[in-house]
């Protein structure tokens, strides 16, 4: 299996392409090969997430489609955890889970509570040991020193309440290797982005609770770490202060980190996460890219808004239709509009099924149904959960 | 990675020491035990009670005068004989209280009578006491018309003090006064109890604080669990140390410069004969025990050897208490649900105290020996012995055994508090402490 691809599209931008090169060159790609597979499809220029293990979409004007280039040795995942299994006492918390996370991307880590999630996170971060497997972490196992290079914000999190803001900052930046003038620079200028300059001698317990987060979050990524594992990094945030953190875990996967991130709301891995692994009872049951799983997952299935009568639709479409929701229609002074989507069976085509549709009633808008990140939650745990465990 | 450690130490010590209470108590405790210490001297020397004035009333016509001779040196009272009948007497307002002494006082000591208005202060009542007393002793020896009475009675009277010397190996002899001993020895055993229980109680509470607002989930992304509990044992263990060594400098300047202010004039000379060894009990005017007591205090040689003593035995006992407080505080979450757990370590400190209150009364007993080798009650039994000038090797062979287990203690202990730490919700008991310990 590939680690990464290649997508090339027809588009505009220049910048891009530099940073294409670079990425190449970085992983020790030969450049000349980087070059002509680059300039043997005329003028290359924009290229969109140009990350590890998310496609890269390089825009080429000669090309009329798009064509996909697979790449394997470009990208470095920075953590291989292979077949790991964790037990306590009474359950088993990890059962041979392997998890590839590649390098500059942002990860999401998905799966109901007391999945096994944080398991793995404290595994990853060199807290627990696991009882069988091994992490890999930047192409060797990973140690005790390693530590310095992750940057980790647990869900379940606190700050010593008698310290001073400022101090308490310095003493973690110092705990992860920072010598004092050092993270005193660092700090002043990560107070005052988040504006929170004036709270540096005051303490923790006076802060409010969205504020203590920010400490806690400018702890997390001061030392610039290559890997960042963030445990529901959003809540206790307004809106406002969610979207500068947002932006924040973005600026820093631009500058190069891989971001680990686990979370309940989906919506944000959809809006963040390149490739995710939903870990559900103690096991691995689905991994991969999110744009591509959604694809996948929303094969034959399909959105429609028509005029006409849908009894006639569907009974012209037969047996091709799985399944299909029919919503109310919406009244405008051309007659009622209907919004349906519909799961066809696999072999049924989308081209057929536009065909039989534009004989029928007219149509106002088609577009394929991508399920949402929620609806692919729910739907592979319910499955999984439906299984015995031993079959798993 | 070791850095850590140091990080971790500074922090801790920094919370504590850096703060007002910590220098408050270090400050005032002191003080506070000088002046208990020094309260009944000083209130002797400077209390000066209200003039009173009292009617005696002397049917016998014997005890007024002796009474008068022997109140010279109570400035204070004014004895005024009178012939008044005792009812008029006590309805005068310018006597403040009214003896009454029958006629018969001699063959009836039991008939005299002290009225007085506000209660009766003791000095008076003591001496009231002796001079009746006397007067009637006196008048009845003197009805056996023995000669020479009063010659025999000056030659039988003693004021004894034993003076102990012990007879060390080299052959010197040493003064040793086993009450002094004694209640050095309880003074540092019960120092030490405090200090563990206080200070090992404060490493536990910390732990449990530091679970509780969960700020532990971040610091150990960053240490690794042992790193951060040695950090914290030793942290507080260097806050418990300053404190002691701030005492000790305090107690060394207080000996050396303000006891010779406090003390009763007089004291400093006797002290100076007693040490030369000349001096004389009987003329003494202190209590003999009290002037040891006054006297090795004001030695500052013998203070730093104990404070050193005190001091090692402090830290071991500390960090092999403190180990088995830090295990304890990791595996709950409130302080509320330590108090069981809490009782593995607080039995054999009170334990150890009890032995090392009563080992005073026989230092070198065989079960004394033992209790002060078991690292569980040898600080505390080691410490009341020492001042009973113990072979040292017994004192350093204890403090072998104390540090040695302190690391066996402490690997034990870390093994649960890496397993303890993330434990939530379920108040473990002593089986699950032991299973976390057998984890690999």
């Amino acid at each position: 299996m590939p680690l990464g691809y290649v997508y090339v599209y027809p588009t505009h931008s220049r910048d891009a392409m530099s940073r294409i090169f670079y990425i190449f060159i970085r992983h020790g790609v030969d450049s000349t090969i980087a070059r002509f597979t680059m300039s043997g499809c005329g003028r290359p220029l924009r290229a969109e997430r140009a990350r590890c293990g998310s496609p890269f979409f390089v825009l080429f004007p000669s090309l009329s489609c798009t064509e996909k280039y697979e790449f394997n040795q470009i990208c470095m995942d920075i953590i291989k955890a292979e077949n790991i299994t964790k037990r306590f006492t009474n359950h088993v918390a990890l059962d041979n889970v392997s998890v590839n996370i590649p390098e500059g991307s942002i990860y999401g880590l998905l799966g109901p509570n007391g999945a096994g999630k944080t398991t793995l996170i404290r595994i990853i971060n060199h807290i627990t040991a696991p009882d069988q497997g091994q992490v890999l972490f930047d192409r060797h196992p990973l140690t005790a020193e390693d530590v310095v290079n992750i940057g980790y914000l647990p869900e379940e999190r606190g700050l010593y309440k008698k310290m001073k803001v400022g101090e308490q900052a310095l003493f973690f930046a110092k705990l992860k290797g920072l010598k004092t003038r050092e993270a005193t620079e660092q700090l002043r200028m990560w107070f005052e982005r988040f504006g929170i300059l004036d709270w540096w001698n005051r303490k923790v317990e006076e802060l409010s609770k969205g504020m203590a987060q920010k400490v806690q979050f400018i702890v997390t990524v001061l030392h610039r770490p290559k890997l960042l594992i963030f445990d529901e990094p959003f809540s206790g945030f307004d809106p406002i202060n969610a979207e500068l953190l947002k932006n924040e875990i973005l600026r820093l996967r631009d500058e190069g980190a891989t971001v680990i991130f686990s979370t309940h709301n989906m919506e944000s891995v959809e809006a963040l996460c390149d490739n995710f692994t939903l870990i559900n009872r103690s096991h691995n049951i689905l991994s991969g890219n999110v744009a591509e799983i959604r694809r996948e997952m929303g094969r034959n299935h399909y959105r429609l808004a028509f005029q006409g009568v849908p009894a006639t639709l569907l009974e012209r479409l037969g047996d091709r239709v799985v399944n299909h929701t029919m919503g109310k229609p919406e009244l405008t002074h051309n007659g009622p509009i209907f919004k349906a989507e519909f799961t066809l069976k696999e072999d049924v085509a989308m081209h057929d099924f536009i065909s039989l549709a534009n004989d029928t009633v007219d149509i106002v808008t088609f577009d394929r149904a991508l399920p949402s990140m929620n609806e692919i939650f729910i739907r592979t745990v319910e499955q999984s959960n439906a299984t015995p465990p031993a079959q798993q | 990675m070791s850095s850590n450690i140091g990080i971790i130490i500074s922090r801790e010590v920094r919370e504590r020491v850096v703060k007002k209470s910590f220098i408050i108590t270090t400050l005032l405790t002191p003080l506070i035990m000088v002046l208990l210490w020094a309260a009944p001297v000083l209130i002797m020397e400077f209390s000066t009670p209200s003039d009173k004035n009292m009617a005696v009333i002397d049917e016998s016509g014997i005890i007024f005068p002796e009474l008068v001779k022997n109140a010279d040196d109570m400035s204070y009272l004014t004895l005024s004989h009178t012939d008044m009948p005792l009812d008029s007497a006590l309805h005068d307002d310018r006597y403040d209280a009214v003896l009454f002494i029958n006629s018969d006082v001699v063959t009836n000591p039991q008939n005299v009578m002290l009225y007085t208005h506000e209660s009766g202060s003791m000095e008076v009542e003591g001496l009231l006491n002796r001079v009746i007393s006397k007067t009637v002793e006196d008048k009845r020896l003197e009805k056996y018309n023995i000669e020479n009475i009063s010659e025999i009675l000056d030659e039988i009277s003693v004021n004894t003090s034993i003076r102990t010397l012990r007879i060390t190996d080299d052959g010197s002899e040493k003064d040793v006064s086993s009450m002094t001993s004694f209640m050095l020895g309880l003074g540092m055993t019960f120092i030490l109890y405090m200090f563990l229980l206080i200070y090992g109680q404060m490493v536990m509470t910390s732990i449990i604080e530091e679970k509780n607002n969960r700020v532990l989930e971040l610091v150990v992304s960053s240490v690794k669990p042992l790193q951060l509990m040695l950090g914290k044992i030793i942290g507080v263990g260097l806050v418990a140390v300053i404190q002691i060594v701030l005492w000790c400098a305090l107690m060394c300047l207080v000996s050396a410069f303000l006891m010779p202010i406090i003390m009763p004039a007089g004291m400093t000379e006797e002290i100076a004969l007693m040490n030369s060894g000349s001096l004389d009990a009987a003329t003494s005017a202190f209590d003999p025990d009290l002037l040891k007591a006054v006297a090795l205090f004001s030695s500052v040689g013998y203070l730093l050897k104990l404070f050193m003593y005190l001091t090692l035995f402090l830290i071991g006992g500390f960090l092999f208490y403190a180990a088995i407080f830090a295990a304890i505080g990791s595996s709950v979450d409130n302080v509320q649900d330590a108090s069981q757990l809490q009782t593995f370590a607080i039995m054999p400190i009170l334990v150890a105290l009890v032995f090392g209150l009563s080992v005073g009364n026989d230092p070198n007993t065989t079960l004394a020996l033992w209790l002060s080798m078991i690292p569980f009650t040898s600080p505390m039994v080691m410490l009341s012995r020492i001042p009973f000038d113990i072979p040292s090797w017994q004192i350093w062979v204890s403090l072998i055994i104390l540090y040695a287990s302190f690391v066996g203690m402490t690997w034990i202990a870390a093994k649960i508090y890496r397993v303890g730490i993330f434990m939530y919700g379920k108040k473990p008991n002593i089986k699950d402490l032991i299973r976390w310990a057998r984890y690999k």
